[in-house]
């Protein structure tokens, strides 16, 4: 009886140990070292998956798309999932387009996360995705990803920009908002089975992605559209070194369309060179020639130095000043002040800057917005060059009232003539008209005012005569439309100094309808070699100004003011699409 | 039977095994139904899933149609057209423009015209998208 009693209490007692034992590792698994093994479980089953936000699209004022997400596929592997690499890479490699060598020798690895190929289309990877769930055949997974296409290709790519291979803006309207355009990555936690598949119910911290905003530019695509085949036109057949266009609107500073030649396509950048990527329109400054003289008599004309019944010798076309002689292309005795806007007499613009003091006349020259960035949100915008008084020569007052010893960039000449067109209000350009939900990104609002109305009014009727038959701009005109504006033909200057021999930057800068003006432009082609006598700003520049106004005017429907002269021109329709 | 032979025999308490019988039957359905809601939850979580998938890969088939269309419709393709002669454009002259007056804003009649384009409203966000004659 003993012996058996002793028998169970032994039983027992094993049975004791054993359970403690039991309990022990259980507390010790559980408790003790709860938080290594949960950390081992998670690194096992337990990934962060990104989830990518759509990154914003870039539209013209109007809703049409410039720049859009085409939806492709990242496709990797896991290594420690693959059991036969050479039978998943025969399998694969024709959906994939790479070689079965290939895509085999990536296969055959242990490592669980391997990138095969990026920017595989969606039709593509469905396609195989498909055909291995029917082969069961694992390894092979998919991550979201997108690249961007711009529709229009060349057209606006100095304002758009572009990205890069990481979806992040390398230049233009890309790179300025890259940030706004991005949004914010979102992420999931998720637990997977052996087979790689989600366990949904298992699923963790998720965070949304915070989609990138849409952004709407000023451009006005159907303007964009009629720049950019005379700005084409024009590089085509007179071969310069490059021909910049800028139309905007003088009364809100809107820029409604920019075309540069050269130009690049963004879908392909990496075929471009820095040429073509340059945006002349901001990065370069140039010396504007005539077009400047616009500042010299606005400012003499609003400091009350010159007034309507004021005239200047002009000296027959010579000017002996400072040890050099200022010339005019035709000499003139005494002329008004619109005379010599008309006549674009360098004599008459030099004599009138002579009458004003020099901190005065640079402090214009400042106001007009020259030497200074006008804060276009484009990268690469340069601030020209304007020397203050301290630093000018005997000779750089005269020089700079008619467009020498003075470097401006277009968008700055463009914002100056918009400043005469709408009554004296220097505008700051504006590329963005909205972000996002609509909202505008800042309204449209004058930096300064630079000339009074009157003033303003004064060189605008002025500059209505340039575009008369008496004027250098005769081939500005455009039926039915009054323009005023004012051509520019300045040498260019030598990498050494010096003015180059039979090189020529010409422009024109001008608005229309003179007397309510709706859109500022400005042409400029860059030393085309087609001789110094035809190489005028008046007969190169001009033409294209008029071709561009002439279509813009129909394309916005301005109401002409003569009707009858409309009739006459019946050449120059309006053009209706018809599908045949 | 006597009296000691009775005394061996154990008594089965059947309102005690009833009890227990019952008591393990509901815990042991109780257990059967939370397999079978974890099954569902699994079951569920796969058709959420796939539901996920595919709207993933529906909303991706209609970006990429939709960037076709935009590629397809954007202005160096319709040019391409042209020049290729599947499009054709018809001037229309100024002479047969009859113009009464000048375009009035839509502002002022609230009529958005599709002849003439509204002047003001390229300003605003109401603006037509795009006329098809110009």
């Amino acid at each position: 009886m003993k012996k058996t009693g002793t028998r169970i209490g032994l039983v027992c007692g094993l049975m004791v140990t054993v359970f403690t034992f039991f309990a022990w590792r259980l507390i010790d698994l559980q408790v003790n070292r709860h938080d290594y093994y949960s950390r081992i479980a998670a690194e096992k089953h337990c990934i962060r998956i990104a989830i990518p936000a759509r990154r914003g699209r870039i539209l013209d004022r109007n809703g049409e798309e410039l720049a859009v997400n085409i939806p492709v596929r990242t496709v990797t592997a896991d290594g420690t999932r693959i059991h036969n690499a050479a039978t998943l890479g025969a399998f694969a490699a024709p959906y994939l387009d790479m070689s079965v060598a290939e895509l085999t020798s990536k296969l055959s690895t242990q490592r669980k996360y391997v990138v095969i190929r990026k920017e595989v289309s969606e039709e593509k990877t469905q396609a195989m995705i498909a055909a291995m769930d029917k082969a069961k055949l694992h390894g092979l997974y998919l991550e979201e990803s997108s690249v961007r296409s711009y529709p229009n290709a060349d057209m606006l790519c100095h304002v758009l920009g572009f990205v890069d291979h990481s979806r992040h803006g390398i230049d233009g309207i890309e790179k300025i908002f890259d940030k706004d355009l991005s949004g914010q990555d979102g992420f999931r936690m998720i637990e997977h089975d052996r087979k790689g598949r989600e366990i949904v119910i298992y699923r963790g911290q998720e965070q949304l992605p915070q989609e990138g905003s849409d952004i709407r530019l000023t451009i006005d695509m159907g303007l964009q559209a009629i720049v950019e085949r005379e700005v084409d036109a024009t590089y085509k057949e007179l071969h310069p070194k490059g021909v910049t266009a800028v139309i905007a609107d003088p009364n809100t500073g809107e820029i409604l369309a920019l075309a540069c030649r050269p130009n690049f396509d963004p879908n392909n950048f990496s075929d471009a060179k820095p040429d073509q990527m340059r945006n002349r329109a901001i990065s370069d400054m140039y010396e504007p020639g005539s077009t400047f003289k616009i500042v010299v008599t606005a400012a003499a004309y609003n400091e009350g130095i010159v007034n309507d019944t004021t005239r200047i010798y002009c000296e027959n076309g010579r000017f002996p000043y400072g040890g050099k002689v200022i010339k005019d292309h035709h000499g003139s005795g005494d002329l008004s002040i619109p005379e010599i806007l008309m006549k674009s007499s360098n004599v008459g613009a030099a004599k009138i800057s002579l009458r004003m003091g020099d901190q005065s006349y640079y402090d214009y020259v400042r106001r007009f917005g020259f030497g200074e960035k006008t804060g276009i949100p484009l990268q690469g915008e340069i601030s020209g060059l304007v020397n203050p008084p301290h630093r000018w020569d005997v000779l750089t007052k005269t020089r700079m009232a008619f467009g020498q010893s003075v470097a401006v960039t277009p968008i700055q000449m463009v914002m100056a003539m918009s400043t005469i067109a709408n009554g004296g209000k220097l505008m700051k350009p504006r590329l963005i008209l909205s972000m996002g939900e609509g909202t505008a990104v800042e309204p449209a609002k004058p930096l300064r005012e630079v000339v009074s109305q009157k003033t303003a009014k004064y060189i605008s009727m002025a500059l209505e005569k340039v575009v008369s038959n008496q004027g250098t701009a005769v081939l500005a005109k455009i039926d039915g439309y009054p323009v005023a504006g004012k051509t520019g033909t300045a040498q260019k200057i030598g990498t050494h100094g010096g003015y180059l021999e039979g090189r020529y930057i010409v422009s024109f800068a001008g608005f229309m309808p003179a007397d309510a003006p709706k859109m500022t432009g400005l042409v400029i082609v860059d030393d085309a070699p087609i001789g110094s006598e035809a190489n005028y700003g008046g007969l190169v520049a001009a033409p294209v100004f008029s071709r561009i106004g002439g279509k813009a005017a129909r394309y916005f429907d301005m109401p002409p003011e003569s009707p009858q002269m409309m009739a006459q021109s019946g050449n120059s329709g309006t053009n209706a699409v018809t599908t045949r | 039977m006597s009296e000691n032979r009775r005394r061996t025999i154990n008594t089965i308490e059947v309102n005690v095994l009833a009890r227990w019988i019952v008591a393990f039957f509901f815990v042991a359905l109780a257990g059967l139904f939370f397999v079978y809601l974890k099954n569902q939850q699994h079951a569920i979580g796969d058709h959420a899933r796939s539901v996920e998938y595919a709207l993933r890969q529906a909303e991706a088939k209609n970006e990429t149609l939709k960037a076709r269309i935009t590629g397809l419709t954007s202005r160096g393709a319709l040019q391409k057209r042209i020049d290729e002669g599947y499009l054709h454009l018809e001037p229309i002259l100024d002479t047969a423009i009859a113009r009464i007056t000048p375009p009035l804003s839509a502002e002022h009649d609230g009529v958005l015209r599709t002849a003439s384009r509204d002047p003001d409203s390229r300003f605003g966000a109401g603006a037509p998208q795009r006329t098809i004659s110009r």
